[in-house]
């Protein structure tokens, strides 16, 4: 029997290979030294962060396995973003005195790798099938992670809602995958878009511009798996509980590392595959318009729910969830800006939500406490955490010169951008308008935090000790923010790339 | 009506059953024995499609080996009927569900009657292909064209046997074991109430 090796070409994955044998090689150096330093496991990864970092750098694009594995301009700007976010998550673990932590080290830098390693595999593939494996090896170890501490209710009440949603969206998504496969008759995501744009067959006839009923069921339940991902009303749920229960550098790594993943998938699937059941040129824009309303409602919902938290990491939670609506409306915006837009405004959501989070995990370790009250004079034991805080905090608002800023200007700009383009693209202006109304409900909830630090008198302020790993989390974070908010010009140029990288996938 | 449309409709009929029985039941003992019945079911609408090494493997490998270590579980874990599984759901969440699960069924029968199945690409409904489904067509697609998914799932595998160990791993020698198992089956109880 004869077959054929498809072009392997293993040296384009060098950088995943590094990292998924260096998080076993972290899990076994745990298992067999006597638990004595507290900080070498970490210490190892955050080592082979590094290096695959820097072997990235040395990695040429291209295509391996056939199609199936393709390190574009696209994979590689988030590859970029998932390691940043393991490093800082990973730093932020550190300062913890948490000896449920401690006595699992290996375990917990491993899976926080073997983590980075799904998400690196996920933005690499051009095919369905690795895809979705790609998103099933980026979430299983966030289950895990989610309830490390197990004698804590919390811990493992999230771990579980976790573990059955993330079930429940991944069989939802492979459903409409099944769909798009029975429909197409391939897997391949540059073949899927071909079949739809060329031929009249399948699902989608472009004679007529709409789509059977067929796919508007695959194309829904797609949007309902991903959205559970991305926690876009009404599959947001889930996401206070998860947050508030997982390890605070955990609850970090999912609002940041776990939601670009998201994106990377949804870009493969709807804008990659599906791209021309939303011709921007056309009139009843498939599902452009319904993921515009689910973006709308995640600004609504995330930003208003947000106002009556009183605990900190409920309070981020939510407004991941409307950040994820932000997010939304440039992906919207299927021009050269859109993408872009998108890379930037995670670039800066990194910086910013892992700041912060680094700056709520030390909190918490050092008082136990997450409730935003418990912040009351903050700025006098600590100025360094209050004066960091209210920089995040003023960067996830989108106050100039910061990052967080230029997220959301890039995004509005590409959305208007792609509006005055097409005739039946009015309410893309009402996305616009609806993001820029619930900004400002997001700087009430935000400044109450900086109120509370700064202006609350208390009898008994917060007495924190720094740990060096997590004050240069925290200063990365500070000094992200503010450089790439005073010159965003070098991210964008990163991420101008992408949108092309999406068109190369073409055949 | 020929003997293939018989069988396929009989097939589909206890498949869906099974699958439905599964969720109903409160005892999970039934619920997997419904599980392994509706696993069989399907596993003769693949062989019905041709796949006839798929289907042995789903009868072999999940109706076979994994429930049977799913019931062992379930009867290491002593769990006894709807005692263990808290209280019946509340009047109101069990209307929004039975409404929301209704409304769904219809919306898909209309989806599926009015889908032009004729108009699928040409070459996906038809005879299969010689030797289509056989162990060797199988395994010449997972080692060539799907070998990187392939590779991916042996990863897969084994973060799922690294999670687990770290799940399931009882605390240092010392610490009470009691809590451990108690909040272990609140849990259970919360998630089926709620």
């Amino acid at each position: 029997m004869e077959f054929q090796l498809p072009e392997i070409n293993l040296q384009l994955m060098a950088p995943e290979i590094f990292l998924f044998l260096w998080a076993l090689a972290v899990m076994a150096f745990d298992v067999t030294t006597k638990r004595k330093s507290s900080s070498t496991a970490g210490n190892l990864a955050l080592v082979g962060l590094a290096v695959t970092g820097v072997i990235m750098v040395f990695t040429d694009q291209g295509r391996g396995f056939g199609n199936m594995f393709f390190n574009d301009s696209m994979a590689v700007f988030f590859k970029v973003i998932f390691l940043a976010a393991a490093f800082m998550a990973i730093g932020s673990s550190f300062g913890l005195t948490h000896t449920r932590i401690l006595n699992h080290r290996g375990e917990y830098f491993g899976l926080i790798l073997l983590s980075t390693v799904g998400m690196m595999f996920l933005a690499s593939s051009s095919e369905l099938i690795s895809l979705y494996i790609g998103l099933e090896l980026t979430t299983i170890p966030l289950f895990v992670l989610a309830a490390f501490f197990k004698d804590d209710r919390k811990s493992v009440e999230a771990g579980i809602k976790y573990l059955v949603v993330g079930a429940f969206s991944s069989a939802l998504l492979l459903y409409g995958l099944s769909f798009i496969y029975g429909l197409t008759g391939t897997t391949d995501i540059a073949q899927i878009r071909s079949i739809l744009a060329h031929s009249a067959v399948a699902g989608f006839n472009p004679a007529y511009q709409e789509s059977t009923p067929i796919m508007v069921m695959a194309v829904l339940a797609i949007l309902g798996g991903i959205g559970f991902k991305l926690a876009l009303p009404p599959f947001h749920q889930w996401v206070p509980d998860v947050y508030e229960g997982a390890p605070t550098p955990i609850t970090a790594f999912l609002s940041v590392g776990s939601k670009a993943a998201g994106l990377v998938a949804f870009a493969k699937i709807m804008i990659m595959g599906l791209y021309d059941l939303y011709d921007p040129s056309k009139a009843p824009n498939d599902w452009g318009i319904l993921v515009g309303v689910m973006a709308a409602a995640a600004m609504i919902v995330g930003n208003v729910l947000a106002i009556r938290q009183t605990n900190i990491k409920r309070m981020l939670a939510y407004s991941s969830i409307a950040h994820a609506g932000y997010v939304m409306v440039g992906m919207l915006a299927l021009n050269s800006l859109g993408l872009a837009s998108v890379g930037y405004y995670m670039f800066a959501y990194l910086f910013t939500n892992m700041g912060a989070f680094a700056i709520v995990a030390l909190i918490e370790d050092r008082t136990g406490s997450c409730e935003i009250a418990s912040y009351a004079g903050l700025s006098k034991t600590s100025p360094f955490l209050a004066i960091s805080m209210t920089i995040f905090l003023l960067s996830l608002t989108g106050i100039p010169p910061l990052a967080g800023f230029f997220g959301k200007f890039y995004v509005f700009a590409a959305a208007i951008k792609m509006a005055e383009t097409g005739s039946g693209l009015t309410w893309i202006y009402w996305l616009v308008g609806v993001g820029l109304v619930t900004s400002v409900f997001a700087l009430y909830y935000y400044a109450n935090v900086m109120r509370t630090m700064y202006f609350v008198e208390t009898d008994s302020p917060l007495k924190v000790t720094m740990s060096p790993m997590a004050v240069a989390v925290i200063v990365i974070g500070v000094v992200g923010v503010v450089v790439f908010g005073l010159n965003p010009q070098p991210i964008v140029q990163f991420a101008s790339d992408m949108p092309a990288a999406l068109g190369a996938l073409l055949p | 009506m020929n003997l293939d449309t018989v069988i396929f409709i009989v097939s589909a009929v206890v498949a869906v059953f099974g699958a439905t029985m599964m969720i109903a039941q409160r005892n999970p003992v039934a619920s997997v024995l419904y599980l392994i019945l509706s696993l069989v079911a399907q596993a003769v609408c693949y062989v019905q499609l041709s796949a006839l090494f798929l289907g042995a493997i789903l009868v072999v490998v999940y109706a076979g080996a994994i429930m049977v270590l799913f019931l062992f579980v379930i009867m290491l874990l002593n769990l006894r009927g709807s005692e263990d599984l808290g209280q019946p759901p509340k009047a109101l969440s069990r209307f929004t569900k039975y409404t929301i699960g209704i409304l769904m069924t219809l919306e898909l029968v209309f989806i599926i009657k009015g889908a032009p199945l004729k108009a699928m690409a040409t070459g996906l409904i038809g005879k299969a292909p010689d030797g289509f489904g056989s162990v060797e067509q199988v395994a010449r697609l997972m080692f060539t064209d799907y070998l990187y998914p392939f590779e991916l799932t042996g990863v897969l595998l084994l973060i799922a046997v690294v999670g687990a160990v770290v799940v399931a791993k009882s605390r240092k020698p010392g610490d009470p074991e009691e809590t451990q198992t108690e909040e272990t089956a609140g849990t259970n109880t919360n998630e089926a109430g709620s």
